[in-house]
């Protein structure tokens, strides 16, 4: 390959890769902690706000009368599962009318539960949704809410994402061999953390090209459908499916609810027809309307999930009619399952918690992939000092490249921890916790990179890892507090102390970082952009 | 994201063009960009159209999400790799050729499908 094509490639690589960096740090570090949406939704959730599961047909006079009492309950309400049993509270939420398809922010959560005399209570809830906020952070790059335009953006790094990709591979292949293999530990640690870099982006690139392609598939796949509506379909893919068209509200007597199949032959039937097949959730939809529908959610761990959720079964909730198994795990034909793997080759759902594991430690290497890569660019760009001379003063797209990497980098990390770590404690004392976990966030992670700025990378470094730590630190002493003073308000719940253990470990790596940063900057070697600026002849920023 | 300068520090000299033995490869950021963007996206979205030929026998709501996946492949791939173009009128001149075979081959296979 000519030598200019690779000098190309090095500055189209160089400039995607600054373009998106920052803005794909959050994305992976978010979206690392998204794998485990599950267990820290339930280490967020009050031990009051757990309920003891029943029998599964114990729950059908809830559903039944909530459905016929609550309108708004229609469109979508949903029974979770655990064990094969029901967990006695149903919940619908009510969006904004002119809410984006995927943007809750101003959706109404209400739940319905039995009261003692066996009558439904309904309540409206303020949830936390906090893990719902880290995966907003995740799918549009740490900005607040998942409407369209912030969709875009998102798209545009993820295309910016893609080229660097490729033209990263471009710049190493020439001499692949002789620098994958290489680590180069030593004095020349510009070289040391190009190595690193090149090895970690090499061995996760399938799982890169993966993650850049199906991004920018979430965020234009509506206008691509149009365009292609209009250039191949013929306008037939905007079109409702057959089967809906034709029945008017007034065809079918209205149902009543108390006349569904119980839950319990509901999952019956699904497991039937998927034997592999553990569900999770009941999600009754249009129960009154002419087409009623069920969908049985859950997991199969030996297949492909289709969704993040996982999979579903569609059926009729009155006559048990499988109407679509598209959904369902382990039961999708080739082609619906091609498309599936998509999904799930980006959610991790599939292969169990060995996956997510993998998927987890992925996520965080990309990040550091992200903020290696800028440190790189900084340093590459760096005005060394000439052999006697004094300390050059740097050029300031440097500079501030260097402040906005530590900023924005080590500022959502703290601002992620501290509002998972307050999760234990706003309950009961603040109304409307989303609120509080969003301005949490932001604080820390504005703060931060205010801080950065006002105090230039090498100074603001060390300060701004240990306050990563400590707030990552305050995930299990939160734990820890909660279990010896538990008049405090938080609480330890013994079914999530992996997620407390996790934090641990990684507010000890963070603070080991801090150590390590701390010592070059104040004793490594002076000219270099981790250098705070010593009483030498001519100090300068 | 469009005219992305060459650093200075690494191409040192731009050389004048038509100089060298063999023909220098010409930077072109702004144009070869706009190749890989525009005709990019073309040739994906005929790549799409091809695709749903032998798709034909599936229900559409499959078929068209597949032919939706493969746009982006298609346009990051022709931008990712269109600064291999010795200069920015020939990535205009090949990718618009690929995207009228593109199409050609479409109206055929509408016209057999017709037949």
């Amino acid at each position: 390959m000519r030598a200019e094509f690779i000098r190309n490639y090095k500055s189209v690589h160089t400039w995607t890769g600054i373009l998106s960096g920052l803005a794909l740090f959050i994305a992976f570090y978010a979206g690392a902690l998204t794998v485990f949406k599950e267990p820290l939704l339930r280490w967020s959730t009050p031990p009051s706000a757990i309920l003891q599961p029943v029998p599964l047909d114990a729950a059908q006079p809830l559903i039944a009368q909530t459905l016929s009492t609550q309108p708004a309950a229609l469109r979508g309400l949903t029974m979770r599962m655990e064990d094969g049993q029901a967990i006695p509270r149903l919940e619908w939420k009510v969006r904004a009318p002119q809410a984006d398809d995927h943007d809750d922010r101003d959706s109404r959560h209400y739940a319905a539960t039995l009261a003692a005399d066996g009558s439904v209570q309904v309540s409206e809830e303020h949830p936390s949704q906090l893990v719902e906020f880290i995966d907003v952070l995740h799918r549009v790059v740490g900005l607040p809410a998942d409407i369209d335009p912030y969709r875009w953006f998102m798209g545009v790094i993820a295309a910016l994402y893609f080229v660097a990709l490729v033209s990263g591979v471009v710049v190493l292949l020439p001499s692949l061999v002789k620098d994958f293999f290489a680590l180069r530990v030593g004095k020349n640690l510009k070289r040391m953390w190009l190595d690193a870099h090149n090895v970690v982006g090499l061995v996760s690139l399938p799982f890169h090209i993966v993650m850049a392609l199906s991004a920018v598939v979430f965020a234009y796949h509506d206008q691509i459908y149009a365009v292609q509506d209009r250039m191949i379909h013929q306008g037939q893919w905007a079109q409702p499916p057959a089967s809906a068209q034709g029945s008017k509200p007034g065809d079918a007597p209205a149902r009543n609810p108390a006349d569904m199949l119980p839950p319990s032959q509901l999952v019956q039937i699904v497991q039937q027809a998927a034997p592999g097949f553990e569900p999770n959730s009941l999600q009754y939809t249009q129960a009154t309307g002419p087409r009623p529908m069920v969908r049985v959610w859950g997991k199969d761990p030996q297949a492909v999930s289709p969704r993040a959720l996982g999979g579903f079964a569609a059926l009729d909730p009155y006559s048990g009619k499988l109407l679509s198994t598209d959904y369902l795990s382990g039961q999708q034909s080739t082609p619906n399952l091609f498309i599936s793997s998509f999904f799930a080759l980006h959610m991790a759902s599939f292969g169990g918690t060995a996956v997510l594991w993998l998927y987890f430690l992925l996520g965080l290497a990309g990040a550091w992939l992200f903020y290696g890569g800028n440190l790189l660019w900084v340093e590459a760009r760096r005005k060394a000092q000439r052999k006697g001379g004094a300390m050059p003063t740097q050029r300031r797209d440097t500079a501030i490249m260097a402040a906005a990497t530590v900023g924005v980098c080590l500022g959502c990390v703290a601002g992620i921890s501290l509002t998972i770590a307050a999760a234990k404690w706003l309950p009961g004392r603040v109304e409307h916790l989303a609120s509080w976990h969003v301005g949490i966030y932001y604080t820390a992670f504005l703060a931060s990179i205010a801080w950065a700025f006002l105090r230039g990378a090498a100074r603001a470094a060390a300060p701004l890892l240990w306050l990563a730590a400590a707030c990552t630190l305050a995930i299990p002493l939160s734990t820890l507090l909660g279990w010896l003073l538990p008049a405090a308000g938080a609480w330890a719940d013994s079914a999530t102390l992996g997620v407390d253990a996790t934090a641990l470990v990684g507010s000890l790596a963070l603070a080991w970082m801090a150590k390590a940063t701390a010592r070059r900057t104040h004793h490594g070697p002076a000219d270099s952009v981790w250098a705070v600026p010593r009483k030498l002849p001519q100090p300068s920023a | 994201m469009s005219a992305v300068p060459a650093e200075s520090a690494q191409s040192p000299a731009s050389r004048p063009a038509g100089h060298a033995p063999s023909a220098p490869i010409r930077t072109d950021w702004l144009s070869k960009t706009l190749a890989g963007l525009l005709l990019g996206l073309t040739l994906a979205l005929t790549a799409s159209a091809l695709l749903m030929v032998p798709l034909a026998d599936l229900p559409l709501a499959v078929s068209g999400q597949l032919a939706m996946w493969l746009v982006p492949p298609v346009w990051l791939g022709t931008l990712s790799l269109v600064y291999f173009f010795a200069s920015g009128w020939r990535a205009w001149g090949w990718l618009s050729g690929a995207n009228v075979l593109a199409l050609g081959l479409w109206w055929l296979a509408r016209q057999g499908g017709a037949a």
